[in-house]
């Protein structure tokens, strides 16, 4: 292994390990705090979501499925069973993920391309009305409040770091993954799965894998959220959050390993400065996306990387991570 | 259950129905023959309602000739964001995710131009002179103008299976879906091509939401009401496919009207999993097109 | 290098969009309220034009010296109508707008989500309009306060109605349509508890619950007319209205039963959409009327507000220009904004004329519920052109009491017992 390769994917890692680590130590006001444990919690939904479609191809406009699953798991059993439940709760629902996602995904990897994509967001849609529907349960629209973390948890600054420290660790596991021969496989059932299924691996085996995989992370992130907000809704399980997530990925770029974590970073900062400037929102960041897809195909981290590439005279390009895939 | 019903509920199904697959028509044509999905085919449907009423109750002019100027419209506006925008990301590596992305750009942007011109009050028409009552057939009243909806799309559907399937121009349009290359070396206009279909898949979704502005409330946001439901019914029968998207419509159409008679409390939960048992079992939808492309 | 050229500029414009004009906000002694309110979708109407009805009464307020030598200034943020969305925003007017109240929704869901941050971090929350009652019997907290009418209040009012026609021309069968969300639940759930309290005796015949937003509700129509109902209580939101009555035209159901629509069917909106298509002798209720009570406040009120806006406001425009009066008050009573328990002392049990109280009647915020007790009137659909584009408005009123809607004991007990 190339030493100075290692060392540059590492660099920005740690930059910003380290500024996250550092933050509550030096914000100037505690909203950083509240903008920095949603970046870093959407960073982790992203980027799980990536696994599944910037490395292996699949576009599953239905992640929210699990985003949801996993908020909804400590949210009702925090309401139903009291606050010590949840951490349990967190844990649980991931495992309650995992098992959901082997159920589902079976049935929509039996398809392909745009097909894959539509009934993946028909099973959410499904989840989503069924939230809404089970009143008695769930309490439907109104969504759950008072989900407040146990004990030290309750500060803001440790949930914080909880959550710091969990999105960390998943991430590194990510890392791992991508970079294992599991993760190669992945990348190659992206650029040509007839070809790893002359190699002897089975395709659908390990998109399922990832796809389990990505859930359990999805849905970990969703878990996390509900404590920061306090409070869950059923907008978590609506087709408008998995195409969030999709939106984050391209803003930050694909073909990145960090892409989506740049893009949480852009996407949540947006928002939150033309939400409090313009009603003109829609439009503004319409626009932006407009011009994203236009003229940044690659992504905010994709473009830096060609351009730092230009710059220091490297032609090829020193592609990161996932590597992008250009056709003509 | 009484027989009578039974006719009545079937014959609402169709009425839905056929709204339904008028909306999907547009989006079934670019989904399945040009292959681009269009995420903001709602928005076009709401430009063409927002059209209409500006034809009809501001500049009076008579209905039916609003309901082609509403078509016309929305189809320039369709056909300009392909020239522009859209053509730009064609054969781009992992271009369906970007269509989506910047259709539904376009879906952000048309909601907060049309609040610019039109405001946030909601708009509605009256419907045209002649069609405000119903009449009754075989025991079943049925809404005159719903007739006229019928007609509407029964006539659509008809002329874009011939223009697709008997027409040289309809040959080349789907053929742009299986190879545009070939298709480019053989002396056709491809991009012209794409813009033309482009626009005439638009133009239908305006002229639907031109034909059921007089049956709903228009408002900021309507066109990310009835792209899910449009999706389902081109899923359902199969992308591409125009009876196929037909068929699509009346099982929706259908299976809405019985689950609101027999299983009220569960109704709105039939459509996805209508969609999601079709897929499961038929995953090109029941009319499967022919093998139209490989992956 | 052409196409680099062209990319920069394209990054430079995205910058210009991103960085506009900082507001700044060096004023000393300012009263600051964080309001949040859909302003995109269909819902966009209902926030615009309480920004709009914020802006008139802060005007005013200013204009005549502002609370306790304070000026009243207000941030407006859309909520997307996404209650997480929602929530980021509330906290970014706490932490780092330092806002002395939080304001506004229109979305009961946003609006349960919002209550929690306001109970977290201690900061009065004023609701103009979300209506679902569990935001003051379930989930309240001792920082919200409600200065509109939730949907408790409207189904009383309508069950005492039926009760009244009843008497007069009896009826029986009952069924109910509205969307397939808590609000619509609700309302029927208040409505059977309200009928039943009051001894009324009925039967229903159907209960249909289309999607918000639903498009096409003719198998519902057709549906509702094979099951003959006396009376059909439509409980939709929004547009939803507009497209059920159009679709159910033809089919002559208007003739075939009564259309009872307590909580949001009188909205302006609607008899602006419609003009002369609206059937005349439907019963509706709202939380406001542009032309009840025949008061000098209402008819100030509705008439500055055509002024500014060029229209005539919506249902919730006026909960949100009293709920602006009430803070300068509370603010005026406490002597400063930041005495928050004080400020709750002030607001509760607090007397407001606004412009839907009748002569002889002023609003004031129950205490123990920190719901506003107002008067509730019911109109029938009649012609009357004054509030162009209408054709109809409502008129034959029935006015019900105050005290006689509110939520009681047994009814909040066994909401707030989990």
């Amino acid at each position: 292994m190339d030493f100075k390769r290692e060392f540059k994917t590492l660099v920005p890692a740690l930059v910003g390990f380290l500024f996250f680590a550092v933050l509550p130590a030096v914000r100037t006001s505690d909203y950083q705090l509240t903008i920095a444990s949603n970046t870093i919690i959407w960073a982790l939904f992203a980027m799980s979501f990536n696994m599944l479609f910037g490395m292996t191809g699949m576009l599953s406009f239905g992640q929210a499925l699990y985003f949801g699953l996993g908020g909804y798991f400590v949210g009702l059993l925090v309401c139903h069973l009291g606050a010590g439940w949840f951490v349990p709760a967190v844990f649980l629902g991931v495992l309650g993920a995992g098992a959901l996602s082997l159920i589902v995904g079976p049935m929509v990897l039996r398809l392909t391309g745009v097909y894959f994509t539509i009934l993946t967001l028909a099973f959410a849609q499904l989840g989503w009305g069924i939230v809404v529907k089970w009143y008695d349960f769930t309490n439907g629209d109104d969504g759950i409040q008072g989900i407040i973390p146990p004990g030290v948890l309750g500060n803001k600054v440790t949930y914080y770091y909880f959550c710091f420290f969990l999105v960390s660790l998943s991430l590194w596991l990510l890392w791992r993954i991508s970079l294992s021969p599991f993760g190669l496989i992945l990348r190659c059932v992206r650029q040509n799965p007839d070809r790893v299924r002359f190699l002897g691996r089975r395709v659908k085996r390990n998109q399922l894998r990832i796809y389990v995989l990505s859930s359990m992370f999805t849905a970990l992130a969703g878990a996390l959220m509900a404590g920061v907000d306090n409070s869950v809704s059923t907008e978590m399980w609506h087709w408008t959050t998995s195409g969030e997530v999709i939106l984050m990925c391209i803003l930050g770029g694909i073909g990145q390993f960090y892409g989506p974590f740049a893009g949480a970073v852009l996407m949540i900062l947006i928002e939150d400065m033309v939400g409090a400037r313009t009603e003109m929102w829609s439009m503004v960041i319409g626009i932006i996306m407009l011009v994203m897809v236009l003229a940044f195909p690659k992504g905010v981290v994709g473009e830096f990387a060609n351009l730092a590439a230009r710059l220091t005279k490297k032609s090829g390009g020193m592609e990161v991570g996932l590597g992008t895939n250009t056709r003509s | 259950m009484d027989p009578q019903f039974l006719l009545i509920q079937a014959t609402s199904g169709f009425t839905m129905a056929m709204i339904l697959f008028l909306v999907a028509s547009g989006l079934t044509l670019l989904f399945g023959v040009v292959n681009v999905f269009n995420f903001a085919h709602g928005s076009f449907y709401m430009i063409g309602a927002y059209l209409a009423y500006t034809c009809v109750s501001v500049l009076g002019f008579n209905f039916w000739a609003s309901l082609v100027l509403a078509g016309l419209g929305a189809g320039v506006f369709g056909m300009l964001m392909e020239s522009i925008f859209l053509r730009r990301i064609y054969g781009r590596a992992e271009e369906a995710g970007f269509q989506i992305l910047l259709t539904y750009s376009f879906i952000l942007i048309i909601d907060d131009l049309v609040k610019l011109v039109w405001g946030t009050e909601y708009k509605s028409i009256s419907r045209p002179p002649g069609f405000s009552g119903a009449v009754e057939l075989f025991g079943v009243l049925v809404p005159t103008y719903n007739l006229a909806i019928i007609a509407l799309g029964l006539i659509v559907a008809v002329a874009a299976w011939l223009l697709l399937s008997r027409t040289r121009a309809g040959r080349i349009a789907r053929a742009t879906a299986i190879d545009r290359e070939m298709l480019s070396t053989l002396g056709v206009n491809v991009p012209l091509t794409l813009t033309v279909v482009f626009g005439v898949a638009t133009a239908l979704g305006g002229l639907a939401g031109a034909l059921a502005a007089p049956l709903r409330s228009v408002t900021p946001g309507a066109g990310i009401e009835v792209i899910i439901d449009s999706l389902i019914v081109v899923v359902l029968g199969g992308m591409g496919n125009f009876w196929g998207a037909f068929l699509g419509a009346i099982i929706l159409g259908e299976v809405n009207a019985f689950a609101v008679a027999f299983v009220a409390d569960w109704a709105s939960l039939f459509s996805f999993i209508v969609m999601i048992v079709v897929l499961i079992f038929k995953p090109q939808g029941l009319f499967s097109p022919a093998k139209v492309r490989k992956a | 290098m052409r196409r680099s050229g062209w990319k920069i500029a394209m990054a430079l414009s995205l910058a210009a969009v991103l960085l506009f004009p900082l507001i700044s906000g060096a004023q000393e002694k300012v009263i600051k309220i964080g309001a949040l309110y859909p302003m995109t979708g269909r819902a966009g109407l209902y926030g615009l034009d309480s920004v709009a009805a914020m802006e008139m009464a802060i005007a005013e307020i200013n204009a005549k010296g502002g609370a306790a030598g304070y000026k009243l200034d207000a941030l407006y943020t859309d909520s997307k109508v996404k209650p997480d969305y929602a929530v980021h925003v509330a906290k970014r007017y706490i932490e780092e707008d330092k806002v002395n109240f939080l304001f506004g929704t229109v979305s009961s869901g946003v609006a349960l989500a919002v209550t929690e941050v306001s109970k977290q971090y201690k900061k009065i929350f004023i609701g103009t309009d979300a209506a679902a009652t569990e935001l003051t019997v379930d989930n309240l907290q001792p920082y919200y306060f409600r200065v509109s009418n939730d949907t408790f209040q409207s189904m009383a009012a309508g069950a005492l109605y039926l009760k009244g026609m009843q008497a007069k021309k009896p009826w029986k069968k009952i069924a109910f349509i509205g969307p397939d969300y808590a609000y619509g639940h609700s309302q029927w759930n208040e409505l059977r508890y309200n009928l039943d309290k009051l001894g009324v005796k009925y039967e229903v015949v159907g209960e249909h619950w289309p999607k918000l937003a639903q498009p096409d509700y003719t198998p519902f129509i057709t549906t509702i007319l094979n099951q003959k109902p006396d009376i059909l209580v439509a409980g939709f939101w929004g547009g939803d209205t507009v497209a059920f009555i159009k679709q159910a035209l033809p089919y002559g159901l208007f003739d075939k039963m009564l259309y009872f629509h307590p909580d949001a069917g009188g909205n302006y909106e609607l008899m602006s959409a419609m003009g002369d298509e609206l059937p005349n002798g439907l019963i509706l209720g709202a939380r406001h009327y542009n032309n009840w009570p025949e008061t000098e406040g209402n008819k100030a009120f509705v008439d500055d507000f055509h002024k500014h806006t060029g229209r005539y406001p919506s249902y919730c425009a006026e909960a949100a220009y009293e709920g602006i009066y009430a803070i300068a008050k509370a603010v005026e009573k406490v002597g400063n904004p930041d005495d928050t328990e004080a400020l709750v002392k002030a607001f509760e049990g607090m007397k407001l004329k606004m412009p839907e109280d009748p002569d002889g009647f002023t609003s004031y915020i129950d205490p123990a519920s920190h719901q506003i007790v107002q008067v509730q009137a019911i109109g029938v659909t009649e012609p009357n052109d004054k509030f162009p584009p209408a054709k109809k408005m409502l008129g034959q009123w029935k006015v019900f009491k105050a005290e006689d809607l509110m939520p009681p004991k047994d009814f909040i007990e066994a909401h707030t017992k989990k």
